[in-house]
């Protein structure tokens, strides 16, 4: 199996982990928040319009 | 003789799994440096890169009407955020959680695309993610309960007489998460792949035959339509399993069984 060659092993981890902690700091710096805070003002209207 | 074996070569269905360098950087400093930039590097940069988009473009600036995209994009949220809140009770997790969904989901679906590489192939990612989340979920078990942490080891209730035993046998079934959350993803895409490149090769060679052959192959190219398919649903199944599996672990180590 090539997947078994370990020339390229450090590569492949610190590519894979450079990528995978670059996205969830973009993801939870600019993201999410947005979901959350669309969330909160559906909520918010919701209520409005019970009141 | 030598067409042979070039045939062979070319048409091994483990090919597509080499990590093969495209750009390379060989300097005598510092030791030895060697930096490469690899068919997996390349395709890691472009699973970022196509999430970062993904979210860009659905970002929907705060409008109460949703566009087509952010509905997909919100109800993913909600369930992933659903999820995270049943089983780990609060959000802090949460970032984490969903990037790793969208890491690995976009990952399967890229190598999904013929002639392009799945990053999720490579044993050293797969196994790499899984064991970083086990000592992770370890020194969080570790930090928060302290020494009480090792209790996760012996069932509450066991007789003292089988308190080794047991200890065994729970060390084990616990280090064999690390292995098994990694190996779990990695085989079901190797073995996706591996079966669409052999199906694939069969089918060509069908297909370049006579006219009635490449008619009559029709047939199992309906079937192998049927197995993408399935391919696909594969890439989604395994991303939710491996984030589903992690958000356990993460809970076990919270909450100590």
């Amino acid at each position: 199996m090539p997947q078994l060659i370990p020339f390229y092993f450090i590569n492949q981890l610190s590519f894979s982990f450079l990528t995978l902690l670059a996205l969830i700091y973009i993801i939870s710096k600019y993201f999410l928040p947005l979901f959350t805070f669309q969330q909160v003002i559906r909520m918010y209207i919701t209520k409005l319009n019970n009141k | 003789m030598f067409g042979n074996q070039q045939y062979n070569i070319i048409n091994s269905p483990l090919e597509q799994f080499e990590v093969t360098s495209l750009l390379g950087l060989n300097a005598p400093i510092l030791g030895y440096l060697n930096i490469s930039l690899t068919n997996l590097a390349l395709y890691s940069l472009l699973v970022l890169f196509i999430i970062v988009s993904l979210h860009y473009m659905a970002n929907n600036d705060t409008k109460l009407v949703p566009s087509k995209w952010s509905i997909a994009l919100e109800s993913v949220f909600a369930s992933i955020n659903s999820m995270v809140r049943e089983q780990l009770g609060k959000e802090l997790y949460l970032p984490f959680i969903y990037s790793l969904f969208f890491f690995i989901l976009i990952a399967n679906l890229t190598g999904n695309i013929p002639y392009s590489f799945t990053i999720t192939t490579s044993i050293m990612v797969s196994i790499g993610l899984s064991f970083t989340i086990l000592i992770a979920v370890t020194i969080l078990g570790l930090s928060i309960h302290k020494l009480h942490f090792f209790s996760y080891f012996v069932p509450s209730g066991t007789p003292l007489a089988l308190v080794p035993l047991l200890v065994l046998i729970e060390l084990v079934s616990y280090l064999a998460r690390a292995f098994s959350l990694g190996i779990r993803l990695f085989a079901n895409m190797v073995a996706g792949h591996t079966l669409m490149k052999i199906l694939a090769t069969f089918l060509y060679q069908m297909f370049s035959g006579s006219l009635i052959v490449a008619v009559l192959t029709l047939i199992p190219f309906t079937l192998f339509l049927a197995i993408m398919g399935l391919e696909l649903a594969v890439s989604f199944i395994q991303a939710y399993v491996f984030v589903i599996l992690t958000c356990s672990y993460i809970k076990d180590a919270i909450e100590l069984h």
